[in-house]
């Protein structure tokens, strides 16, 4: 169980996160919506803690983790797993180099500088790239991929850290349609069959209404909608996403 | 138990998936290693002969040792006046230098730029000049000058512009290459003119990268013409040569000490224009990307 209290974090004069109180149960999977910059990508960077809250509490497991350092931070990311916009991959090295980087966290220091890993984790690598269909270009050079290729081997990586929570970026909004479906309904998949608690960020409300069970909106860096799919009606989706998409829609 | 055992069936089942990713490619990493171990091995065979002994490092210490004493207490000699001079020309040379080399280093460099020049013939022939001009440091260009115009700051300057061009205008190059050809496009896509295209697509993106270098030459030339001084191409290396070779150390020292402090204050001052220049860069990159 994940539970977020009062935090805040501003760039500058810019308040990203507002006093955003929040609990997500173990094996929920939640679509943040919002527009841009209403502060949906730095709420994940505060709880992988990526990006540091100015105020206010992190725990999981009642465990608070909003201060912790060096070793304790490190198991901490790699149990919260994330997916970027961008994919991140380092496209320099071959597929399954990019998904053995998901479990360098549990080996030593001298052996992962060489690339050498254990064959165990080899074969998981290979095998969580076969989940999402790209066991056949493990060796392949990760640039000469395409973005959904590339989207679904991030989600391999993520799976070779073994989380219990996966934080997902925006992390459909640079692919097609036919790619955007293939990749939620991987996300869709580690939650219902490893009990992952799923956190996924998107601008694009109806893939958000199809694929997640609990909503949470936000506007201007608080917290202003939460709870199903259903209960989101037209009105509300309208204040959500602000003057923008009400002009658009008269 | 049922761990190792789990462990057995995950490598059985990932060799029915993808056998051939199984096994790393070792013998071509192993062959690539040994490459590196003879290349790594010449190298240290011909550094058998460079008279590193270590009774005869032993003796040079000691008489460095000696010299540093003679380098006790630094003094100006009453020749203040000339040696701050001096320095002005170094600065100078420097400057001047660094300014022609980038007048001519930004034509090279468009030109030579693939993605700006689509012709190959023109750019491979560019390109190789550039390599072989490099190849000539600016010390033997003013020993070569020297000999042919005399002594003097004009031959130091000569010598940086030399040396320094094809270098710049490779830095250049390379540089306006490795833009994202996506803004280039938008532009074109836009209806602009080759010569708009470099104005907005090219120009704001690396005009930060293409003044830090130019910095980083400003910086390397004022070292380079305390060399250059030497072979009596001007600057202060000149009055160093002088001193060494009477043996005054204690005026060497203290014009070391002051080409210390110049270099220093104009290393840190051209960084830190530096790090401004291209964290303004990458600051507006970050911002795109939160945006997007």
């Amino acid at each position: 169980m994940l539970e977020l209290h009062n935090l805040r974090k501003s760039f500058g004069r810019t308040m990203a996160i507002d006093g955003v109180t929040l609990r997500v149960e173990r094996g929920e999977m939640v679509g943040i919506i919002g527009r841009s910059g209403a502060g949906k990508s730095t709420l994940l960077r505060l709880i992988n803690r990526l990006t540091d809250a100015d105020e206010g509490e992190i725990c999981w497991q009642d465990r608070d983790i909003t201060r912790i350092g060096g070793r304790a931070l490190r198991e901490w990311r790699a149990h919260s797993a994330m997916i970027f916009q961008r994919f991140n991959l380092v496209e320099r090295l071959d597929v399954v180099t990019n998904v053995l980087v998901g479990c360098l966290h549990r080996h030593a220091l001298l052996p992962s500088l060489i690339k050498s890993f254990p064959a165990e984790d080899r074969a998981r690598a290979i095998l969580e790239l076969d989940r999402v269909g790209m066991a056949d270009k493990a060796l392949q050079r990760t640039e000469t991929l395409s973005g959904g290729e590339m989207q679904r081997v991030a989600i391999a990586r993520a799976m070779m850290q073994q989380p219990s929570l996966l934080l997902a970026d925006e992390p459909v909004s640079a692919l097609d349609p036919f790619n955007a479906n293939g990749v939620m309904n991987a996300l869709v998949a580690a939650n219902r069959e490893r009990g992952i608690t799923v956190m996924v960020n998107t601008h694009t409300i109806d893939l958000a209404r199809t694929f997640c069970q609990r909503l949470i909106g936000i506007r201007a860096g608080r917290i202003v909608f939460d709870g199903s799919p259903g209960q989101l009606d037209r009105g509300l989706e309208a204040e959500l996403f602000g003057n923008t998409m009400l002009r658009q829609a008269a | 138990m049922t761990a190792a055992v789990d462990g057995r069936d995950v490598i059985a089942r990932a060799h029915l998936v993808a056998a051939q990713a199984m096994t790393p490619r070792h013998g071509k990493r192993m062959l690539r290693w040994a490459g590196w171990g003879i290349g790594l091995a010449a190298l240290v065979a011909m550094g058998c002969d460079l008279g590193f002994s270590s009774e005869r490092l032993l003796a040079g210490m000691l008489r460095a040792g000696h010299l540093l004493t003679l380098m006790w207490p630094p003094t100006s000699a009453g020749q203040a006046g000339a040696v701050f001079k001096a320095l002005g020309q170094t600065i100078a040379m420097a400057f001047l230098g660094t300014v022609l080399v980038v007048i001519l280093a930004l034509p090279l460099g468009i030109v030579g730029a693939r993605t700006i020049v689509q012709q190959p013939v023109i750019h491979f022939v560019l390109r190789r000049l550039l390599d072989a001009a490099r190849t000539i440091p600016s010390l033997v260009w003013a020993m070569i000058l020297v000999a042919a115009f005399g002594l003097g700051p004009r031959v130091g300057v000569t010598a940086m512009v030399l040396a320094e061009t094809p270098y710049l205008a490779k830095l250049f190059a390379e540089t306006m290459e490795n833009r994202r050809q996506g803004v280039i496009e938008s532009l074109q896509a836009a209806g602009a003119t080759r010569l708009q295209v470099l104005r907005y697509g090219l120009m704001p993106e690396v005009l930060p990268l293409m003044t830090g270098k130019a910095l980083l030459l400003f910086e390397g030339n004022i070292r380079a013409s305390a060399a250059l001084g030497l072979v009596g191409a001007g600057g202060i290396g000149v009055l160093l040569d002088t001193r060494i070779q009477l043996l005054q150390l204690d005026q060497v020292a203290w014009i070391l000490m002051l080409f210390i402090v110049l270099v220093l204050t104009i290393d840190l001052s051209s960084q830190a224009l530096r790090r401004r220049l291209i964290n303004a860069k990458s600051y507006n990159l970050e911002r795109m990307d939160a945006d997007a």
